[in-house]
């Protein structure tokens, strides 16, 4: 029985890996947002969020220009954005209750006092004084989830879903994150802003590890290549691909899953653009049409898992 | 080595120093196999009352994070709730266990008996032992299940026995369920918890272990599932996440380690079961389903069910799927069969029941209706039609007026009522905003048949938290507590 999934669960899960990742990468945003805001370089452009996340229309149905307040209230609290952190740990929660019996205990406990503590935040916890901590919190909460998970998640065909998603959207939210380094190259025109880029390597947790590999250099190419392409950075594209393709091989090889060419083809693809798709000569329109297409590869893999396992017979 | 555990010391006032049952039987001071109970009793009165409530709040603040709750909905809001958990336990002695064991033992191969006889040859009708229209008129009873013998003959696989205790200390059954019988999931819940906060309580004390229900019941399924099938594919099918009790069917996947399945997970081809995976459609042979017959198959029962499985009863009829239970096990738990279970008893097993009924008077009969007329205000007067307690009149409590109206319709349809003595049901110490007070307990033990009949020890011990209330339901401010067969 061990090696039967539901196609039901196997979704289920994948989204529960996906959900997770999501919140500690939202926290990981607003972070690194708020830590712009507090420098001294010009206003904060809190606009750039809603870029990161494609939430423009959404945003302005309800709210006029993107305010402080606002926008953390539309990420940390709003019930009626599907984005907002209440919501994607909420639906995460849903998740991890339809395939309940399928994960271990000690990993429902944490998610649903999680969810318990996420549905009792107020204003107060989005107060400018306040903010950095929630995402501090909400991170640790998800990296708390992620140990557990690695700790006591039985390796079955839902571990491997659940990994597949987990690493789709990390690979996701790192190319996101890289959008803000687009708006860096064309603020940098006169001179580097080293503060940001380096509030930039921080926000995944890359700043150390950027150190590491050039320790004296400081191109902003590497840094770009880096979160693109590192073998040992956990969060880079390249580490989060090759991932989601371990597990699904492991699916076939371990787990007894018939082959799907339609899901290989598809990180293929993906693969080559993250190889090849970036020239030499990174500039801010040529970096945001290549995130653009990593984006569709994320997607396209996304939907081939989909067809190929969450809807069977 | 580890340090000796420490124990409460001993305090001025421990928690019975207030305590007094009043008229009622007491779980924890009865008089039946006080010496066993002792130890437990002296070891709780050990501990203070802000001692109690400290283990009493944190205890309940595990049952939330481990979400242990049913879902209240109300409009867009929904609230998580527990079922009150009380800490302490309810203790059976050796011998009354061993008296509720073998009772739901023969009770359930009576019922199993019945329901194969009715659905077949009828004999028991047939010998005027039951009245005809009372089974074939029974709306639980369904006519397509005739002449269909179900795996091993077992029709009722899991059984709950709802079971007070009078004044006298004697076990008296108050009503058998065996239908989709809930809550045993808290049972085993319960003793965890139980074994967490109170660490020190049972120590060194031998209770009887609850862990091995999800084997059993694993095993019991497998033992009926279809001819020559060795290996069977067991699923539990349950309605959904919004289903009250989704947390107990959770409970039991896991504890079985079967996919916990909902009616658009399975489908049925060429009159066979399957389930949708990742790797397309894969068989199943049993099915523990937690959804009430009506909704099982929208094409054999309710048109209108979406959660069932178009095709499920035909594959069923066909022999190639197991149901559990069986389908038709409605009719006898019925309030109406339940009057003559004595007489079922005796029937097909040649034995006295182990187990009484509450003594019941069957209006349809002229002795049961003339005696229920004369002591109306002393007896609860039930209509076997209605279900969730509606039209119950207890006597005692009962306007003149109300009392009058009951006796015209008696008169009027005597058929549809049976009336039963009020039971004082047995008390047990509860831990109460106002200190240890007795409050009222039933129980509710679990019996899964296969090939045999295993009962899990002890059972779900209800009570019901507000003052003299005799009414243990969750609907209805009702509590539960560890039980523990000592052994």
């Amino acid at each position: 029985m061990s090696n039967t999934l539901l196609a039901r669960f196997a979704q289920n899960v994948f989204w529960l890996g996906r959900y997770i990742e999501r919140v500690d990468n939202l926290a990981r945003i607003l972070d690194i947002n708020e830590t712009y805001a507090r420098e001294s370089h010009g206003a904060p452009d809190w606009g750039r969020v809603l870029e990161i996340y494609g939430d423009g229309e959404r945003f302005r149905e309800r709210h006029d220009e993107p305010g402080e307040h606002d926008i953390l209230h539309f990420y940390v609290l709003d019930p009626h954005n599907p984005g907002s952190l209440t919501s994607t740990v909420s639906m995460a929660r849903e998740n991890a209750r339809s395939i309940r019996h399928l994960i271990s205990t000690e990993m429902w406990t944490q998610l649903n006092t999680f969810h318990t503590r996420v549905a009792q935040l107020t204003q107060r916890d989005i107060w400018p004084t306040n903010i950095s901590r929630l995402c501090k919190e909400m991170k640790e909460a998800c990296q708390t989830f992620e140990g557990i998970a690695e700790g006591t998640f039985f390796r079955g065909p839902a571990w491997h879903f659940y990994s597949m998603g987990k690493y789709i959207e990390r690979a996701d939210q790192t190319t996101r994150v890289l959008y803000l380094g687009c708006d860096l190259l064309e603020e940098d025109r006169d001179a580097v802003n080293t503060v940001r880029w380096n509030a930039l390597l921080r926000s995944v947790a890359a700043y150390h590890a950027f150190r590491w590999v050039r320790p004296r250099g400081h191109r902003r190419a590497d840094i770009i290549n880096f979160l693109l392409h590192d073998e040992g950075f956990p969060r880079s594209v390249k580490l989060c691909v090759g991932a989601v393709e371990i597990h699904i091989e492991n699916l076939v090889l371990r787990r007894g899953q018939p082959r799907v060419p339609a899901v290989e083809n598809a990180c293929t693809r993906l693969n080559f653009v993250l190889e090849t798709g970036l020239g030499h000569r990174i500039t801010a329109p040529v970096l945001r049409d290549f995130l653009d297409k990593l984006e569709q590869g994320l997607i396209h893999v996304s939907d081939e898992i989909a067809s190929a396992y969450f809807r069977m017979g | 080595m580890a340090p000796p555990r420490t124990h409460p010391t001993a305090s001025p006032r421990g928690v019975f120093a207030d305590y007094s049952p009043g008229d009622f039987y007491c779980e924890m001071f009865g008089p039946r196999g006080a010496d066993s109970v002792r130890p437990i009793r002296d070891r709780l009165n050990r501990f203070d009352l802000p001692a109690l409530r400290r283990r009493a709040r944190s205890a309940e603040r595990e049952l939330f994070d481990l979400g242990i709750t049913f879902t209240v909905y109300s409009g867009e809001k929904s609230i998580d709730r527990t079922l009150p958990f009380d800490v302490i336990p309810r203790v059976l002695p050796a011998s009354d266990w061993n008296r509720i064991e073998t009772g739901v033992i023969q009770r359930v191969a009576a019922l199993n008996l019945f329901l194969h006889d009715i659905y077949h040859d009828q004999k028991i009708i047939k010998d005027g032992v039951i009245p005809a229209e009372l089974v074939l008129g029974n709306h639980n009873y369904r006519a397509e299940m005739q002449g269909f013998t179900p795996a091993r003959g077992t029709y009722v696989h899991i059984c709950g026995t709802d079971i007070v205790r009078d004044d006298e200390g004697n076990f008296r059954v108050l009503e058998d369920n065996a239908r989709t019988p809930s809550g045993v999931s808290y049972v085993i819940e319960n003793r965890h918890l139980m074994m967490r906060s109170f660490p020190d309580l049972a120590e060194g004390i031998s209770i009887a272990d609850v862990d091995d229900y999800g084997r059993q019941l694993a095993k019991a399924l497998a033992d009926v599932a279809p001819e020559g099938i060795s290996d069977p594919a067991i699923a539990l099918m349950s309605p959904g996440v919004y289903n009250s009790a989704y947390f107990e069917h959770i409970f039991l996947a896991r504890e079985m380690g079967v996919p916990l399945v909902e009616g658009r997970d399975l489908v049925v081809e060429r009159d066979k079961v399957y389930m949708r995976t990742i790797r397309g459609l894969e068989p199943v042979h049993v099915i523990y389903r937690r959804i009430d017959d009506d909704f099982l198959d929208p094409a054999a029962f309710r048109p209108d069910s979406a959660l069932g499985v178009p095709g499920l009863f035909e594959a069923y009829r066909k022999g190639n799927v197991t149901l559990a239970n069986a389908v038709g096990t409605g009719v006898a738990d019925d309030k109406a069969v339940y009057a003559y279970m004595p007489r079922i008893v005796q029937y097909y097993l040649a034995e006295e029941p182990i187990l009484h009924n509450v003594p019941t008077h069957i209006c349809r009969e002229a002795e049961g209706l003339a005696y229920t007329l004369e002591h109306l205000d002393q007896l609860v007067t039930k209509p076997v039609g209605e279900s969730g307690g509606y039209g119950v009149v207890i006597g005692p409590q009962a306007s003149k007026r109300t009392l009058a109206d009951l006796r015209r319709k008696l008169k009027a349809d005597p058929d549809n009522f049976i009336s039963q003595p009020l039971v004082n049901l047995s008390v047990c110490p509860t831990l109460t905003r106002t200190g240890v007070e007795p409050r009222h307990v039933d129980l509710r033990p679990f019996a899964v048949t296969g090939e045999s009949t295993w009962v899990l020890p002890g059972g779900l011990t209800r009570v019901a938290l507000r003052r003299g209330s005799l009414i243990v339901n969750s609907s209805q401010g009702g509590g539960s507590k560890d039980t523990w067969v000592l052994v």
